[in-house]
């Protein structure tokens, strides 16, 4: 249980990076564009992960020895291409903008769209995610949070 | 509209599956190794991309201020944090949880930048959100709450 907060609570602190990482990003493309700022963010991201991959090998190196797991070599391809969506998003999104959406519009839709995947995954197992049944309790969870996300975006 | 309204539907939903990859490669080779590789072939996509449109050219590179470039350190602490909760709180939960960490410090930073207090109807939507959160923890009533492995 105490597991589960744990996770939780990292769930939760992830949207307060990804928030952090909209601002400061927007910041970028506002002397940009929306592509050479999502550029220059996946290259300046790419560097930090790289550092953290090598500060973590260096902290896990004693550790490591005793249980070495087998080396992951029969992964799909598949597995090593979740960024192309992600860049893919940055497309999307200028176009809708462009469109006839409000950014506040295309943001509360795009929230709308993760729910939707979100439940569709847990529901069918996409992308080999464990499955889950969706209960009524799920639904009300989610009209609380997209309800009040709404609120927050169209409250300015 | 309809067309755009479909778009940034479809645009969610690509945010979703990109964070379900991720999250896949994750409990494979660590949080932070998946974070590594989404930023990099993310760029090497984005790379195509601007060689396709050919607009590579920025107006007064030398007016950006440093903080502009911070976005990338937290998208890589992001990525990993996404990829770590995803595979263990389940698809539609981490996807909650973030969209509401996420809203809740919009409010705040918006709060930070403007210097004016958030207006009611924004106030009441943290409170619905958190709502949202506290229905999520607690226990099913319900008796299918097991978790299908198959």
């Amino acid at each position: 249980m105490i597991d589960r907060l744990k996770d939780w609570l990292l769930a939760i602190a992830g949207g307060v990076l990804l928030a952090l990482m909209i601002e400061y990003n927007s910041l970028l493309a506002k002397h940009t564009t929306p592509y050479i700022a999502s550029w220059v963010a996946h290259g300046m991201g790419a560097i930090v992960a790289l550092v953290l991959v090598f500060l973590t090998m260096m902290a896990l190196r004693p550790r490591q020895k005793e249980n070495k797991s087998p080396p992951p070599s029969k992964l799909p391809v598949w597995f090593y291409l979740g960024g192309i969506p992600g860049a893919f998003t940055v497309v999307l999104a200028a176009i809708a903008i462009n469109g006839s959406l409000s950014l506040s519009e295309a943001i509360a839709l795009m929230l709308v769209g993760q729910v939707i995947f979100g439940m569709l995954s847990d529901h069918f197992g996409l992308f080999l995610v464990l499955k889950r049944r969706i209960i009524l309790k799920d639904f009300l969870v989610v009209t609380c949070v997209l309800t009040g996300s709404a609120m927050i975006i169209f409250g300015r | 509209m309809i067309l755009f309204i479909f778009l940034a539907l479809l645009n969610g939903m690509l945010i979703g599956s990109s964070r379900a990859i991720n999250g896949q490669l994750s409990a494979k080779i660590g949080p932070f190794k998946a974070s590594l590789w989404n930023h990099i072939i993310g760029f090497i996509f984005l790379t195509l991309i601007l060689i396709v449109m050919g607009q590579w050219q920025v107006d007064n590179p030398a007016d950006i201020p440093f903080s502009a470039y911070l976005g990338g350190f937290f998208g890589a602490l992001f990525v990993a944090v996404s990829s770590y909760v995803f595979p263990r709180l389940g698809a539609m939960n981490a996807a909650i949880l973030v969209i509401s960490g996420q809203m809740i410090s919009a409010v705040f930073i918006d709060w930070q930048n403007t210097d004016s207090l958030p207006s009611l109807l924004r106030c009441l939507g943290v409170i619905v959100v958190l709502l949202g959160i506290y229905l999520s923890r607690l226990p099913n009533i319900s008796k299918n709450k097991e978790i299908t492995n198959d």
